[in-house]
């Protein structure tokens, strides 16, 4: 395939793309969602100040974890908190969030 | 034991002297007063985050498996693999962490026909010892994720991308071990209500020690996160200061728009061998017309990328330029598993070919300890 067909196959792509994120935008997406990233997106303003700190950061690269036995969530969130150079008083928020 | 043996400090005495069982006691001793130390301080760890929460603190091995079914260019691939993430608090503002990664690869014997034959591979990806200094600063030493660009550190766990095939990109930064021996400062600088500042630094230092090599390195990380756009800008800057000493650059984008439930990411990386973007794009169709309760478990993934070659290329790197486009429909069975499935075609000046992925991925969390429940 020569570099213009190549280039229009990636165009074309694009394009694709960037209608199915409009498209999806237009659906307004109101539903209850699957995910805590997108029951945070959903609602205009989160009530809980962890679930703030979660949307903003967790979920910004995975969905939410499976639900954590508590036994874990403190470890797990000093493993987060290296990771997602998170403050120790996001760390804080999380852990009442998630371990109320 | 002579006097002139007593008078010797304990380390300078000949253990020959020493009984047997009286050794084995004494490390046994040695061990077990390790154990109640580490759980006493397991134990009494986050005491004051404890007070308000039900969380726990006992160690974890966390991580994920996978079984994936490569066939590229019409060779099939058998892929399995897992990669465990040991944690252990130790006390309230220390923590091992250590990830090992498991992955075999297996193929026909020629390549189309014959019995499966191949290698599991095994990779420490990190050992180190986080102590959270500061509420803005984490202190991290041993062996670390190189934290270059956006896919490297926060986008390789099996169960997190959405695509199993590596961007084109990816040496760049990472190559050749993809982590590091040093030491590494991070953190938040700035957490604002309309903006949030994060950073790494770090420096590595080269070694040749089997399952820890790594190469002299330094660089650092920067990003500004801004909450009410769901918006994330970042540099990443790396020199390589042994062997080839070259520069290592990455700009990245993560994008989450308030009203629809897309994640956009892309990545633009270069060094000296090369230079080339990936462009990535998920959606969860949370209201699908037709079956909404199967396809808002779904999601469709879509990216593309190009490669383009300076300097011959290599190290890590194709000595050619490159395209993909890649799509990829996911389903998640439950929270932690998820079907996977993608297709992707290369184009190359010497050959183009298509790559298929089909598997499975499973990410679990266990506790390694009792400790209380809530």
């Amino acid at each position: 395939m020569n570099d213009l067909a190549r280039h229009k196959w990636l165009l074309a792509l694009v394009v694709c793309g960037m209608c199915l994120v409009a498209l999806a935008a237009a659906l307004g997406q109101t539903t209850p969602a699957v995910t805590a990233l997108t029951r945070t997106q959903n609602k205009a303003a989160p009530a809980d100040p962890g679930e703030k700190i979660y949307a903003a950061n967790c979920a910004r690269c995975h969905t939410p974890p499976m639900t954590l036995d508590p036994r874990v969530t403190g470890t797990i969130l000093m493993h987060m908190r290296t990771r997602a150079r998170l403050s120790s008083k996001d760390q804080k928020l999380l852990l009442q969030y998630l371990s109320p | 034991m002579t006097t002139q043996s007593a008078n010797k400090p304990i380390w300078k005495r000949k253990i020959h002297w020493i009984d047997r069982g009286a050794l084995h006691g004494t490390i046994r001793l040695l061990v077990l007063a390790f154990c109640i130390l580490v759980g006493f301080t397991t134990g009494r760890a986050q005491d004051d985050l404890l007070a308000h929460t039900t969380a726990g603190y006992v160690p974890v091995i966390s991580g994920g498996i996978a079984y994936i079914q490569n066939v590229s260019g019409g060779v099939q691939y058998l892929a399995p693999q897992i990669n465990p993430v040991l944690l252990v608090p130790i006390g309230n503002s220390l923590l091992l962490e250590s990830h090992v990664d498991f992955t075999g690869y297996f193929n026909r014997m020629n390549y189309t026909s014959g019995p499966y034959i191949g290698k599991v591979y095994k990779t420490t990806e990190s050992a180190q010892l986080d102590w959270y200094a500061d509420s803005h600063a984490i202190l991290v030493a041993g062996r670390y994720i190189l934290p270059f660009g956006l896919y490297s550190e926060r986008l390789t766990p099996v169960w997190i991308h959405n695509l199993q095939d590596i961007p084109l990109t990816y040496a760049i930064g990472t190559h050749p071990y993809g982590s590091g021996d040093g030491i590494m400062v991070r953190g938040v600088a700035a957490s604002l209500p309309s903006s949030t500042i994060q950073y790494t630094a770090y420096f590595s230092a080269q070694s040749s020690i089997e399952q820890l090599q790594a190469v002299r390195a330094a660089g650092g990380d920067t990003s500004i996160f801004v909450p009410s756009k769901r918006v994330e800008i970042g540099l990443s800057y790396q020199r390589t200061l042994y062997g080839y000493q070259i520069n290592n650059e990455a700009v990245y984008l993560s994008w989450q728009p308030q009203r629809a439930s897309i994640d956009l990411k892309a990545e633009f990386d270069r060094n000296y061998f090369g230079d080339g973007y990936w462009i990535e794009a998920a959606h969860i169709p949370q209201q699908f017309p037709v079956a909404p309760n199967f396809f808002r478990h779904a999601q469709m993934v879509g990216r593309i990328e190009e490669f383009f070659v300076r300097n011959g290329g290599g190290n890590g790197l194709a000595s050619e330029n490159q395209q993909r486009p890649e799509v990829g429909f996911n389903y998640q069975i439950r929270d932690d598993w998820r079907l996977e499935s993608s297709y992707g075609r290369l184009f190359s000046r010497s050959e183009d070919s298509n790559t298929w992925n089909f598997g499975f991925t499973y990410r679990f969390v266990w506790p390694l300890w009792p400790g209380r429940k809530s």
